[in-house]
């Protein structure tokens, strides 16, 4: 038992509560309305039903993360050609898998041979981590990298499985866990949503349901960014001529208090008059941040913007804003995979050829990235998660793909109180089923806020009679791996 | 009833003060009364003078006790329980009792809250939770006053107080009564203008017209309050308005999520259904009793307009969930499709959470996993199906005239035909036919349906199209219909009426254990799929063999290869048309036809024969063809009869009769479909034991429903799935939670709050309600005047509480911050439809068409992903009022999710009320927001108002249902001038600019003012 409940009864008014935090009136609605206050105090918001906040004094713990950027690899990447080599795949190649373990049901039920990977491993790093040559940038950061061999999900298929990853819960509805880290800990600029998706061309299985906020509060909703003129919904300004927008907003502010004069202290109303000045900050921050003018082409080369993939390119682009949401303090950025000439990381058939389009697409950005922060000092205080939703089978689908494997796949993490260089858990030998500390989707969001500060067992929300977690009645730190 | 719960000393403190009935010689000499009769040990604190068990004990157990000793044995610890009152007070190892009531000495329980040792202290240190002081003395209180114990609240069916007198005690006493003990003021009246305002949101969704606003701004003294709630509940934008409301409580969506987001078929059948029923004023009883069983109840109500049964659409609602298509455990997938059937079942209608107790019994309510399941048999005894739209009461009437027709067709052949052949040539018969039984204890093959007899062997036909018996013995005519050419073998057949009729037979529940399943079948453009554990998204690449199409008009034996689904439960399903993306369709010409239906190994048996129907009885043979009732072999008899040519006459003309059948099959042809439901065979459930599918309790569950409500549950013996006796349970009148749950629904969306603010828990972690007499009083009278939802909306809505102005002060914000009390009415903000629909209004593009299918959803370049539209809809929606925008589970409205509309998952009767900048961005920058002010623009420019003044007037009166003051007035105009100079414009030319106009416009549709009910 280590839940901490208590329901607050609160005999103070909004005003006095409003009165109690130090931002004052203004900011305090702004903040709480987008994410950049904690729970702590959105109770006081227009929130119905039991608002129970059950989650003490946040942050619970030493914080060592600030921001999390999760790099969402759609599709599921091949462990064993990626981070889990298995040299018996290459004797067995061709072999019937059936004959050799016990086969479970799969999600396109075309179970073929046992599969070599196309690609030769190599070890990198003082560390001497293995990883295949689809990763060859990436390699280049292994002593940076807490690899888990041993992740599981719940779910064979996409949808759920996107849904389990993203909420803990493989049904539609829930809150994301970049809602969670909102909700518990705010965001830390005022002009910014604190949880953001960089849409690179791919949005999953399961739509936008895997950024939802659920039943939190629509401000912990993710903000969904583009590339493009006008990377986010209805922030360009619609009038033509300078200064008629400020204008309107003039007018519409002083009708306004005008209203309230006359109402007496409506909170929601003065909550809804301030909402329209970040609303205008906004306007100029997002595009600010989207320029890249101050940024160095040193920079850009070392995410590859001036390589001849353009997907390589869109998706290092998605890789500085990643670093500058992080300098500006976003709590939580997802980037979504880029649109390859193949499908998403789905191999069902040709897996030579799609893992290496969509790794070619991603490997020198992440590597980009990684560096980057590291050499700016920021990569201390930021979490960097790779994985996908489940992994794939080292028998073919077919002849030439491999089909959905959640009993086993390989993801990573970097960064702020993560060790480097090391390898956590273990699969057997085809890479088939975990054999050693097996991690689960819960493990890593316990990780995951643990390193932001947050208790996992103690960020819940009251919905459905129930207090409900990011990690449901589940997870665990996965203390080895932490510094 | 509901006890009134004892005023606190405090309160009563409070009222002497406010009234000043008293000095402060008596208050002094109160005060210490007041102390003295509080618990000696927290001097402190006040309590109540009496403590009531379920308002002031049960909520400090719930939170703190019950997760370690509550209804769960999985997580019970010290196996001590404090939910009910035999295990609070039993005798425990070493005489120890938890609460013994009056003896605060003897009670463990008051030892161990108090402890100083956090080793015994409870609640333990590690659960984070500790007794306030008040807890304690409240809790002391309690067992000194004698522990007194009651059902949880809701579970009291409430009773009439008869010693009231209705007349007087209305629903403002029981709120006057508060606002006074509460030592406030209540507001005022709010002013006529501002009261139309807010009638015609909330009953209808829409700003009030001009022509409104005109007359009551008017003063027009014979035009009362009362005719204006009158006149905006019996609208037609009413029923779109609440049916909304309804819409969110089951989940309403037009597809099925997940990867593709398939189509829910014409799932806006069901909103329009809605709609009328909430205009009709349909009593709620019956509204439940359609949605659990609209299928099965005895007289449907038929659609006046169109004659199509109505209650049959409620059923829909169970459709709504989403749908996995192809799922790697179908078994595990309908765990959670019933799962969502029952949290969203049982929170609409019992305002309970019976989803929590999947995986164990209850953590806190005393809902036991046995009733889960009980409730999840029900569930998976209802089988889903295409139900055609135009089911009318006329085709059903056409059917039985076909069928006297042909029962007379048969009367006038039998009537020609001479009997005496028959005998003579009967024992040569029985001889042929006894070749045929052989192999009787050889069979490699099981018969799971056969159609040659006359019956359906115990197989379900739905629909029209099977009729209820095969075509065994059916006079066959030559084409012009002058000559019998003779008499049909057995089939079930879909072209019993004629073709592109729909119907289905569908077998009974078998468990899958041979590798094949085989039907004797011909066809065209049909089906025959095998539903397995209630799997309907039937396709590659997992499940594509569990449809075969049927495309064949000779019979040929269609093979399933079931070796991979073995222990599953399946039933097979016959039927014309086919699907397409999960879309049935039914072509005219398409038909079915099946013999028989086996399941074997290995090879297709081909000594398949019909061994328990092969003698005849040469008596009566012809009497028994007229009444329909032969056998094969009475037919193989006759037939050899009528090929001998030895019947005297077989040429009666029956010409005309044919063409009049076939002028009546072809009205019955169907040609749209919804998602619904057909009866299933009753089937217990085990229990999934902590949820898990392939852990089965040793024993089934009797279906059945909650043991809390109805206490000696009968298990329902019906061999369809009980849904009737489930509805019995609910809109029984001694169910405490039915009318309770929905006046408080009514009263929350009245209000913005409910008197029970959890509208959709009436749980034990559900909030209390704040006035449990009215409460009670209002689902007393729900019930008395008919469970009409309209009766009750307008009883609430004529009191005082109702028409109180929205001004607070200072005082009744101190003392009631949240105005749980309703001393003034609560500001609210608009609905996300109401706000949309409102900008329609205003600019005059509201179409007010109703009914019929979505209008295709506006796509921006943010909507991506699989299962994307391939056109967009229209900006502005056609102008149509968004409850009839397409609702596609994938891809929501932005619009609609940033102002709070829920994602369709689960019941949610009280939407979030969120204040996000991201609505701001909307209403300033948004297209279509920019649009509605253009076309407002256009509109007032082509008025050519003679003056600016009357243009800005139509403005407010459009927008904001009243006309400006004079302030308002110069402002606008000023305004008007700074927009002009902006675009430098002479001020001359204003009037006739569409851009000047649409900035005022626009910034018109940003004043709070319109967004907000003030």
């Amino acid at each position: 038992m280590s839940k901490k409940k208590h329901i607050v009864h609160s005999p103070m008014s909004r005003r006095e509560m409003l009165g109690l935090c130090k931002n004052g009136f203004g900011s305090l609605a702004f903040m709480s309305m987008f994410g950049g206050i904690s729970s702590a105090c959105s109770k006081i918001e227009n929130i119905p039903g039991v608002v129970d906040v059950n989650t003490g004094q946040l942050p619970h713990l030493v914080p060592k993360a600030k921001n999390v950027i999760f790099l969402y690899m759609d599709g599921g990447v091949s462990q064993v050609d990626s981070f889990d080599p298995k040299p018996r795949l290459d004797k067995e190649n061709g072999q019937d898998p059936r004959k050799k373990f016990k086969v479970d049901n799969t999600q396109f039920d075309n179970v073929g041979k046992i599969l070599k990977s196309p690609w030769k491993f190599k070890q990198y790093g003082e560390c001497g981590m293995p990883v295949s040559e689809l990763f060859p940038h990436i390699a280049s950061c292994v002593d940076d990298l807490a690899l888990i061999r041993s992740m599981v999900s719940n779910f064979p298929e996409h949808t759920n499985a996107n849904y389990f990853l993203h909420t803990g819960s493989g049904i539609q509805g829930r809150p994301s866990m970049g809602a969670w880290a909102t909700y518990g800990l705010g965001s830390e600029n005022n002009n910014l949503p604190g949880y953001v998706v960089l849409d690179g061309g791919l949005i999953p299985p399961g739509g936008m349901d895997n950024f939802t906020s659920g039943f939190l509060s629509a401000s912990y909703q993710a903000s969904i960014l583009k590339s493009g003129p006008v990377p986010l919904a209805n922030i360009q300004p619609q009038e033509q001529i300078d200064g008629l927008q400020q204008q309107k907003l003039a007018f519409i502010k002083q009708m306004d208090n005008r209203l309230i004069g006359k109402l007496g202290n409506v909170d929601a109303v003065e909550s809804a008059i301030s909402n329209y000045e970040l609303a205008y900050k906004m306007q100029s921050s997002i595009p600010e941040l989207t320029e890249f003018k101050e940024e160095t082409a040193a920079t850009k080369k070392l995410y590859g913007m001036d390589s001849d993939d353009e997907n390589t390119r869109g998706y290092a682009a998605q890789c500085i804003l990643a670093r500058r949401l992080v300098e500006r303090g976003v709590r939580f950025i997802e980037l979504t995979c880029p649109k390859v000439k193949a499908d998403r990381w789905d191999q069902h058939n040709g897996l030579k050829d799609g893992h290496e389009r969509n790794a070619h697409a991603v490997d020198q950005p992440i590597a980009g990235l990684i560096k980057d922060l590291k050499s700016r000092g920021l990569l201390e205080e930021t979490l960097i998660i790779w994985t996908g939703e489940f992994g794939r089978t080292p028998f073919a689908q077919g002849n030439d793909g491999r089909d959905h494997n959640p009993s086993a796949f390989s993801m990573w993490m970097a960064g702020a109180g993560v060790k480097g260089g090391v390898i956590h858990g273990k699969t057997d030998d085809y890479g088939y089923r975990v054999i050693e500390n097996e991690t689960t989707i819960h493990d890593l969001h316990a990780t995951m806020l643990h390193l932001l500060g947050v208790d996992h067992e103690r960020l819940t929300y009251h919905f459905g009679g129930r207090d409900i977690r990011l990690t449901d009645v589940h997870g665990h730190v996965i203390r080895d791996i932490l510094t | 009833m509901l006890k009134n719960r004892a005023s606190s000393i405090k309160s009563i403190i409070r009222n002497y003060f406010r009234v000043q009935l008293i000095g402060a010689v008596a208050i002094f000499i109160l005060a210490i009364i007041a102390f003295t009769q509080c618990s000696d040990r927290h001097p402190s604190v006040n309590t109540p003078e009496h403590v009531d068990f379920n308002f002031d004990v049960r909520p400090i157990l719930v939170r703190n006790c019950y997760l370690c000793h509550g209804p769960d044995p999985s997580s019970r610890k010290a196996d001590l329980r404090l939910d009910t009152y035999e295990g609070a007070t039993a005798l425990r190892e070493h005489g120890i009792t938890a609460i013994m009531p009056g003896k605060l000495k003897k009670s463990e329980l008051v030892r161990r809250i108090n402890h100083h040792d956090p080793e015994m202290v409870m609640p333990p240190p590690e659960t984070n939770m500790k007794l306030s002081e008040y807890e304690i003395a409240i809790l002391e209180k309690w067992i000194d006053q004698g522990a007194e114990w009651t059902p949880h609240w809701s579970f009291i069916t409430p009773e009439k107080d008869n010693s009231i007198d209705e007349n007087k005690y209305t629903i403002d006493h029981f709120i006057d009564e508060k606002i006074e003990q509460a030592g406030i003021k209540a507001a005022s009246e709010e002013v006529p203008l501002k009261l139309l305002r807010r009638v015609s949101f909330i009953l209808t969704g829409l700003p009030p017209s001009p022509e409104m606003v005109k007359k009551v701004s008017e003063g027009n003294d014979t035009y009362t309050y009362e005719q204006m709630v009158d006149h905006y509940l019996n609208s037609n934008a009413f029923g779109e308005r609440w049916a909304r409301h309804w819409m969110d409580v089951v989940r309403y969506s037009e597809t099925k999520g997940h990867e593709f987001d398939y189509t829910i078929m014409n799932a806006w059948e069901y909103r329009d259904y809605l709609i009328r029923m909430f205009n009709d004023d349909i009593p709620y009883n019956e509204f439940i009793s359609e949605h659990l069983a609209g299928d099965l109840v005895s007289n449907p109500r038929i659609n006046e307009k169109t004659g199509s049964n109505e209650s049959r659409l409620g059923t829909m609602f169970y459709t709504f969930s989403e749908g996995k298509h192809s799922p790697v455990d179908t078994k595990k997938e309908e765990a959670d499709r019933i799962d969502n059937m029952i949290d969203v079942t049982t929170k609409a209608f019992q305002g309970l959470t019976v989803s929590c107790a999947r995986c164990h019994d209850h953590k806190f309510d005393p809902i036991p996993t046995a009733d889960y399941y009980a409730l999840y048999g029900v569930l998976q005894s209802t089988r889903f199906s295409p139900v055609p739209s135009d089911n009318t009461v006329t085709k059903w009437k056409k059917v039985e005239k076909i069928d006297t027709i042909k029962s007379s067709i048969r009367n006038m052949l039998s009537k020609e035909w001479d009997s005496n052949v028959v005998e003579d040539h009967a024992s040569t018969h029985l001889i042929n036919n006894s070749k045929l039984n052989k192999d009787i204890n050889n069979k490699h093959y099981e018969m799971l349906g056969d159609f040659r007899g006359q019956n359906l062997d115990g197989w379900k036909s739905d629909g029209i199209a099977f009729g209820h018996r095969t075509t065994l013995g059916n006079p066959m005519f030559t084409q012009a219909g002058k000559k019998l050419s003779g008499l049909s073998s057995g089939k079930a057949s879909s072209k019993t009426y004629g073709t592109g009729i729909f119907g289905s037979i569908r077998s009974p529940n078998f468990t899958i254990d041979k590798d094949f399943l085989g039907v004797m079948a011909s066809g065209r453009s049909s089906s025959i799929r095998i539903i397995m554990d209630n799997f309907q998204l039937i396709q590659n690449p997992i499940y594509g063999e569990l449809e075969k199409k049927v495309n064949n008009e000779k019979m040929h034996p269609v093979v399933f290869n079931l070796s991979a689904w073995k222990g599953h439960t399946a039933y097979v399903e016959i039927l014309p048309g086919t699907y397409k993306s999960h879309v049935y369709r039914l072509e005219k010409d398409a038909f079915i036809e099946a013999e028989y239906v086996v399941t074997f190994d290995e090879e297709w048996p081909s000594d398949v024969e019909n061994l328990s129907d092969i003698a005849t009885n040469s008596n009566d043979l012809i009497s028994r063809w007229s009444k329909a009732q032969s056998s094969k072999a009475d037919i193989d008899l006759l037939n050899q009869l009528l090929l001998n040519g030895k019947f005297r006459n077989s040429n009666v003309s029956i010409s005309e009769q044919l063409i009049e059948m076939k002028k009546l099959a072809e009205s019955l042809i169907d040609s749209t479909f919804y998602s619904g439901v057909y009866e299933g065979y009753g089937l217990d459930s085990h229990v999934f034991n902590r949820g898990n599918t392939d852990d089965l309790s040793e024993k089934a569950v009797n279906r059945g429903f909650l043991s809390i409500i109805e206490e000696n549950q009968k298990s329902i013996e019906n061999d369809g799935s009980g849904r009737l006796e489930l509805v019995n349970t609910i809109v029984n009148s001694g169910n405490p939670l039915t009318a309770r749950v929905m006046v408080n629904r009514i009263w929350h969306h009245l209000f913005g709050r409910g008197i029970v603010e959890t509208v959709d828990n009436f749980g034990l972690q559900g909030k209390l309600p704040s006035h449990p007499q009215l409460l009670d009083h209002l689902a007393i009278k729900f019930m008395e005047d008919g469970w009409s939802i309209k009766k009750m909306i307008k009883y609430v809505m004529m009191t005082d509480a109702f028409r109180r102005s929205t001004e607070g002060s200072i005082d009744v914000d101190k003392v009631d911050s949240d105005n749980v009390l309703l001393a003034h009415f609560p500001v609210r903000r608009l609905e996300a439809e109401a706000i949309h629909d409102a900008l329609l209004a205003a600019a005059g593009n509201l179409n007010d068409s109703m009914y019929g299918p979505p209008v295709p959803l506006y796509l921006t370049s943010f909507m991506q992903g699989r299962g994307r539209p391939r056109a967009s809809g229209p900006l502005d929606g056609n102008g149509r009022r968004s409850i009839y925008h397409e609702v596609r589970r994938n891809f929501l409205e932005p619009m609609m999710l940033t102002f709070d509309r829920p994602i369709p998952f689960t019941t949610f009767g009280n939407r979030n009320v969120t204040n996000v900048p991201a609505q701001s961005l909307i209403l300033m920058n948004n297209e279509f927001v920019i649009q509605q002010a253009k076309v407002m623009a256009e509109k007032v420019i082509s008025l050519k108002f003679s003056e600016q003044k009357s243009a800005i007037n139509y403005i407010y009166v459009h927008a904001l249902s009243r006309e400006p003051t004079e302030d308002e007035m110069n402002f606008a105009q000023e305004y008007l001038r700074l927009v002009a100079h902006s675009y430098e414009l002479e001020e001359s030319k204003i009037s006739d600019n569409v851009d000047v106009w649409k900035d005022y416009c626009h910034s018109v549709f940003n004043l709070k003012e319109f967004i907000y009910l003030i």
